[in-house]
């Protein structure tokens, strides 16, 4: 769906970080939604996590930089890196050119997906909370 | 929002204050500046590949990496920062990163005005007079729960010593780094003739500030942000943290949005090739070629470069510019072609300097 000019796959996962899931079989592929790449601008490094890691919903495990400020991604869900996508290193505009296929950002293997899907969003909760975000930081287009 | 006036303080922890304020979530303005000199590299950088460490080691120069973006600089006295800290979910500050960068340098630019030199906020980044020089340099990240803007007002600055921190190939592209850094680099002491009263600076920049904070309160160095400081200083300051390589390959060294300087090394069968470029908003401006190749007639090397200026940096121009070149002037360059020359400028600069 798009919401106010912005671009939201339907059977995608959002949190309030501005990041996305996608269940693929046993794993979940993440990466930054439309709206907060267009925000960024031009993203010229992403410091991706290392495959292994520990994540835990919420809580920073990525970095990227646009326009001398640096960001961080965020874990869409708990569970363990099993892939990043290495493409970002030496082509990071990948995820402004788009976010939601060629600019994914590491895949997860779960360890509590049912649970944790709940605590993201889908449908009218995606729409109230990207209309809130797009008024919060004057983005109206 | 707390404001903390900190005069100038022992140069690591003029950078560890806003880290340290981050991560305990208090919103603060801070203004200082470091009393010894240090260097400062952007989050990502890879130190080793960006700064002259041995120049640095031998002259009792601290390096540190910060958590914000941006280049490599030199911080001194003659500098005073603003750090501003707030937390994301603060209504009164802007998120958009455009709105960020432009919003938030309203206090430098007119603090600058009051002093006499006209400065604006010009995308990426800058602050510029109106002649189009950069006067100050700022930058941010995302640290916890709160977002922090950093820049600095220039005072004066050592172009010399910020020529020699850095990591180059050869003393030539230092050269031209220094060089360029004097022709789009200004300060106060430039524009003004004289450095004005520090004091009148800090509390002009601290009232602009406090048009978009509304009223701060004063904080000083208390021990709870001293032992946060100490704590951190010590990650800060590891190997781990300092020598963190990353995939980042310097590309050249950026003077101001828009400009920069670029090297390029081909080795070519018949010789090295190495050039120098400066490059403005995509074009060259300047280039210099040197290397152990043949070139006949011998002088027309430099008339070459004259006529490469003002080319666009894009291969097929370039290579074209280089095969008229040969063509029209009879050049003989044994194992040296037009394809050499065009892989040394435009591509060699992706590989960073040996």
């Amino acid at each position: 769906m798009e919401i106010e000019g912005y671009s939201f796959p339907d059977d995608l996962y959002y949190d309030k970080e501005h990041g996305w899931c996608r269940v693929e079989g046993n794993l979940v592929v993440t990466g930054t939604n439309d709206f907060a790449q267009k925000m960024a601008g031009e993203i010229v490094y992403v410091q991706l996590p290392l495959v292994g890691k520990a994540v835990t919903q919420g809580k920073p495990c990525a970095a990227l930089e646009s326009g001398k400020w640096v960001g961080r991604v965020y874990a869409g869900v708990s569970g363990k890196v099993v892939e990043v996508n290495e493409e970002l290193e030496d082509n990071p505009k990948l995820i402004n050119q788009g976010p939601y296929d060629q600019g994914w950002i590491f895949k997860i293997e779960p360890s509590d997906l049912e649970g944790e899907l709940k605590n993201l969003m889908q449908g009218d909760d995606l729409v109230r909370f990207i209309k809130s975000e797009i008024i919060r930081v004057g983005a109206e287009k | 929002m707390y404001l903390l006036d900190l005069g100038k303080i022992p140069g690591q922890q003029s950078m560890l204050i806003f880290h340290a304020l981050a991560r305990m979530g208090v919103e603060a303005l801070v203004v200082v500046s470091p009393k010894n000199p240090l260097v400062s590299i952007g989050y990502f950088q890879d130190a080793e590949r960006e700064i002259d460490l041995s120049f640095c080691r031998g002259n009792g120069i601290p390096f540190m990496r910060r958590e914000v973006g941006g280049g490599a600089t030199y911080l001194d006295e003659n500098q005073i920062f603003y750090q501003l800290i707030w937390k994301r979910s603060n209504p009164r500050f802007p998120v958009q990163m455009n709105q960020i960068f432009g919003e938030l340098s309203i206090p430098a630019c007119e603090t600058y005005r009051t002093f006499g030199i006209e400065a604006s906020f010009r995308e990426e980044n800058d602050i510029v007079t109106r002649k189009g020089k950069k006067i100050a340099g700022e930058g941010g990240g995302d640290i916890g729960e709160c977002m922090v803007f950093v820049g600095g007002i220039l005072l004066d600055f050592d172009f010399g010593t910020m020529s020699k921190i850095l990591r180059v190939p050869d003393e030539k592209f230092r050269d031209k780094v220094y060089k360029s850094m004097e022709e789009n680099l200004t300060t106060m002491k430039r524009e003004l003739g004289d450095i004005p009263p520090r004091e009148e600076v800090v509390q002009t920049l601290i009232r602009e500030f406090k048009k978009m904070t509304g009223n701060l309160r004063p904080r000083e160095l208390d021990d709870r942000l001293l032992e946060r400081m100490k704590t951190l200083e010590k990650w800060f300051t590891s190997d781990r943290f300092l020598f963190k390589k990353t995939r980042k390959i310097p590309k050249g060294i950026k003077i101001k949005g828009g400009v920069e300087i670029r090297y390029g090394i081909h080795k070519a069968k018949g010789g090295l090739i190495r050039t120098v470029e400066e490059l403005e908003e995509e074009k060259i401006n300047e280039i210099g070629i040197s290397g152990d190749f043949q070139f006949y007639p011998k002088n027309d090397l430099v008339t070459m470069e004259v006529e490469l200026r003002k080319t666009e940096f894009e291969e097929k121009k370039v290579h074209h510019k280089i095969q008229r070149f040969y063509d029209e002037h009879h050049i003989q360059a044994p194992g040296v072609m037009p394809d050499d020359f065009t892989t040394a400028i435009v591509q060699s600069q992706s590989e960073g300097p040996e």
